[in-house]
């Protein structure tokens, strides 16, 4: 697959980046919603966005929902420091909302599972 | 999983060292008073991305201390609470905590073993929020620190009465205040005893200090120094009395007990001195600050600008220990920055490029610190694809810089040297990077100007380029050369010193009215009294007469960006390290002045700042040029009939062809400058010139051809050609002679009218 890092961490982003490559995807970096959007309306072809939520100018639930209202339906995975659920209850929309966490691969390795299946 | 965390963990040591360091500027300012929404916004995004990040490399401890000053953060965000000392003390014992568990990440990043949450921060954190107790953290996937804080015995040997009072007072008022109460390297460490013991003891390492009471102390510091130094005078007062006794008349047990007690006092003077040295430099060692400030932040600028660049790079970084002057670090970071992005714009290639060069995709920044002595080398280098030499030679062609022909007759290191002009930059695309803000020349201007050190580049084709910065560790102390003027005791910088020289009075030139000039080298200095410039009041001037011998000048020639000048003074007084101290803020309206030493003697002495004393002395010169206020020379008429005459001077020296151009303006010619032989013909060949005056001894074309050369061009044929050199050899004269020159005038033998005389008799 290929996947949209955003994430205004530069190390949580590439290591995000690094497993996501070790499971055999190609990613690409963006360093905050702007640029990803950019990318993403770029005309490149995403399977998905793994974005973080917490980030300057735009948060990972406004850039998820501008793109959006921007017709573009690439699935849209948030990251999040705090509670997921929160998030969730936030933007039930997402399609997917993860800790930022240990527990990071083994539910990405679900998720991307998932996206994976309904392609 | 296969991914290697260790790599990762030493990013997330970088950006949280980082972070870190940006959020005790931010409390700093919250406590300044700023009370920015934005500013504690970003604050709380620091630690919000050091409990991320942290958390992505399965780090302990980190994720919920973060948290919990994130939750300290989020309610003064939110205005639940509002800043106070207290609120203040605590995200700082919150940053220093963070800082200390990084440290111990840094130290074994393969396998960290962080201690428990640190309950007692735990319990200041949340008394600065006015909760009651320390709550466990949420999420935690590690045993919490149990909850003793407040019941715990306190540690053995730590003062069993003030923990007993700190912990009391604590949750009976359960306010911010009782936060202040606590001295925080005081209290007794509680949960785990081994692991929390620790950064405990780390903790008491450091105080913070206001840096104007720092430099205060170190103000007070040289004064007790140099007011020691009288004491040495003292000692020789002793001796010079015990001396007088000896020899008259006494009692011989007074004359014993006397010279017990001058022994006694030498020793303890001397003790004395070995102490007041030790104080001096343990006091100056206390304005150092580790290199790491910059370093640290470089390398994270480094990943983010290869990335915007498309570039892959390695960073590497060492020697971010040294600590040099905290002023140095203040000044160098924009230098160093502007070359880590010079090498990443400039000097790497991208991957594809490397690639095909054989070389790896990722290429390497090197930034290293070492020290040499007083000094210490701070090294820039990539293993790109190497200055190209070619390049920089079309640009500074293009650019009007130089002519085709002196360029290409430029050394390797002439050609490296252009990068430091203004306006020289070979990238065809101008970056948003190193194409705007600090060029090149601000960087040598910089190092070697402001920060007294040197640059010097080393580049090889197709392996890389590296900077290497020469700084003197601490600007405080500097060798500085006193002399005397009427008097008056003045101090120069010795960097800025590029000779002495005592000549006899008649060997100065007098190239006109109120212009003097020594020749030095087969170049023209232009001579100023030292009184004249710092405009010594002629109350003083009885003191003239004390010079010694009245027929004997004595120069000191100061050099800044290869422009000089010869300053008279009256006597050199003495040469030490001393400590150059800045001037209070209401005398320092004057630019002559860079500051102040103390002598032995506790006199208060000027140090002159050579940059100002040029520029001063080439005003004087140029207002003394207008034909009005020269006394005699130029007759009235001669201005008006020489200004179609077109001259052309040719020398080396900058300071020569001033000089000569100066001289020949006031008599109405018109001049045109060349630096040298090759620069000079074609200068010749595109414009048509009435007279040239040429040197001898210049780089890529000497004097002698350039006139032969000039001969065997139709137009120059009949030409006056003077030569004006320092080489007073007989068979000089005849060569010049032979290959046409009308005139060979020696630079010692110069004067006023004997050029301008020549000069018009030859154009007739």
């Amino acid at each position: 697959m290929r996947i949209l890092v955003i994430d205004d961490d530069l190390m949580a982003g590439e290591l995000t980046a690094a497993i996501l490559e070790d499971l055999g995807h190609e990613t690409v970096l963006a360093e905050n919603g702007v640029e990803g959007a950019e990318r993403l309306g770029d005309g490149n072809n995403f399977d998905l966005v793994l974005s973080d939520h917490n980030m300057p100018m735009i948060s990972g639930i406004e850039l998820f929902r501008e793109l959006r209202r921007q017709e573009i339906k690439t699935p849209f995975i948030l990251l999040t420091g705090d509670d997921p659920e929160a998030c969730l209850r936030l933007e039930p929309k997402l399609d997917g909302c993860l800790m930022k966490d240990f527990s990071l691969e083994d539910e990405l390795v679900e998720i991307l599972r998932e996206v994976g299946n309904q392609e | 999983m296969a991914i290697d965390l260790t790599k990762f963990i030493l990013r997330f040591v970088d950006e949280a060292r980082d972070h870190l360091g940006k959020m005790s500027d931010g409390v700093a300012a919250l406590e300044q008073g700023s009370a920015d929404a934005e500013l504690i916004n970003a604050l709380f995004r620091s630690a919000h991305t050091i409990k991320g990040s942290s958390r992505m490399v399965k780090l302990d401890t980190i994720p919920e201390t973060a948290h919990k000053l994130e939750d300290l953060l989020s309610a003064l965000r939110d205005g639940r609470v509002r800043f106070s000392a207290a609120v203040g003390q605590a995200l700082y014992q919150g940053i220093d905590t963070l800082n200390q568990l990084v440290d111990r990440v840094a130290e074994q990043p393969e396998k960290p073993d962080l201690p428990a949450v640190d309950a007692e921060l735990c319990r200041v954190l949340s008394a600065a929020l006015s909760a009651d107790e320390c709550r466990e953290p949420e999420t935690s996937a590690t045993p919490a620190a149990p909850k003793v804080a407040e019941t715990a015995p306190a540690n053995e040997t730590a003062p069993a009465n003030e923990t007993a009072s700190a912990v009391a007072t604590a949750p009976v008022t359960g306010k911010a205040p009782a936060v202040e109460n606590l001295p925080t390297t005081e209290t007794a460490p509680v949960a785990e005893k081994a692991a929390a013991a620790e950064p405990k003891l780390k903790s008491a390492d450091t105080v913070r200090v206001k840096l104007s009471k720092l430099d205060e102390l170190i103000k007070l510091m040289g004064e007790v120094v140099s007011s020691h130094s009288r004491m040495r005078q003292r000692v020789k007062d002793l001796q010079a009395l015990e001396n007088l006794i000896t020899h008259a008349e006494a009692d011989s047990g007074f004359k014993g007990q006397l010279a017990l007690f001058s022994q006694i006092f030498k020793d303890d003077v001397q003790m004395q001195s070995q102490l007041m040295g030790e104080l001096h430099d343990k006091t100056l060692a206390m304005r150092m600050l580790p290199l790491a400030i910059i370093f640290d932040a470089a390398g994270r600028l480094v990943r983010e600008q290869a990335r915007r660049l498309g570039k892959q790079v390695e960073c590497v970084i060492s020697g971010s220990e040294i600590e040099l002057d905290r002023e140095i670090i203040d000044q160098l970071s924009d230098p160093i920055i502007h070359l880590l992005r010079n090498s990443l714009d400039h000097g790497l290639e991208l991957p594809d490029k490397r690639v095909a060069a054989g070389k790896p995709a990722a290429g390497r920044i090197t930034l290293t610190a070492n020290q040499d002595g007083g000094w210490v080398l701070i090294e820039i280098g990539d293993d790109g694809a190497g200055i190209d030499l070619a390049k920089i030679r079309e640009k500074a062609v293009s650019k009007k810089i130089l002519s085709a022909e002196t360029a290409g007759g430029l050394s390797e290191e002439d050609i490296i040297d252009l990068i430091f002009l203004p306006g020289l930059s070979t990238n065809a695309i101008i970056t948003d990077m190193s194409g705007r803000g600090v060029g090149m020349d601000v960087v040598k201007r910089t190092v070697v100007e402001e920060l007294q050190g040197e640059i010097a580049i080393t580049t090889r084709p197709g392996l890389g380029s590296t900077f290497t910065l020469r700084l003197p560790i601490s600007l405080a102390v500097m060798r500085v050369l006193l002399v005397e003027v009427d008097g008056l005791p003045f101090g120069f910088t010795a960097q800025q010193i590029a000779g002495l020289m005592r000549v006899p009075n008649d060997a100065l030139v007098q190239v006109k009215a109120g212009l003097s000039a020594v020749v030095r080298d087969n170049e023209f200095i232009p001579v100023t009294a030292l009184a004249d410039l710092v405009k010594i009041p002629d109350s003083f001037a009885e003191n003239r007469e004390t010079r010694g011998n009245p027929a004997e000048l004595l120069l000191v020639i100061l050099e800044v960006r290869n422009e000089k000048i010869a300053l008279i003074v009256d006597e050199l007084l003495d040469e030490y390290d001393m400590v150059i101290k800045q001037l209070p803020e209401h005398l320092r309206w004057n630019p002559l002045v860079s500051g102040m030493v103390v002598t032995g003697k506790n006199e208060l002495v000027n140090v002159l700042h050579a940059p100002a004393l040029l520029a001063l002395s080439r005003k004087l010169h140029r207002s003394s040029l207008s034909p009005a206020a020269g006394s005699g020379p130029p007759e009235p008429g001669a201005v008006g009939q020489n200004a179609d005459l077109k001259i052309l001077v040719v020398d080396d020296s900058l300071n020569t062809r001033e000089i000569e151009k100066d001289l020949l303006e006031s008599y109405g010619y018109r001049v045109t400058l060349a630096e040298d032989g090759l620069e000079a013909l074609q200068k010749a060949r595109a414009e048509g010139f009435d007279a040239v005056l040429t040197d001898v001894e210049m780089p890529n074309m000497d004097g002698f051809t350039l006139t032969a050369s000039l001969r065997e061009d139709e137009r120059y044929r009949a030409t006056p050609i003077i030569i004006i050199t320092s080489r007073e050899q007989e068979e000089d004269r005849r060569r010049g002679i032979q290959v046409g020159a009308d005139a060979y005038i020696v630079k010692s033998d110069f004067e006023l009218t004997n050029l301008v005389d020549t000069l018009r008799t030859l154009l007739g």
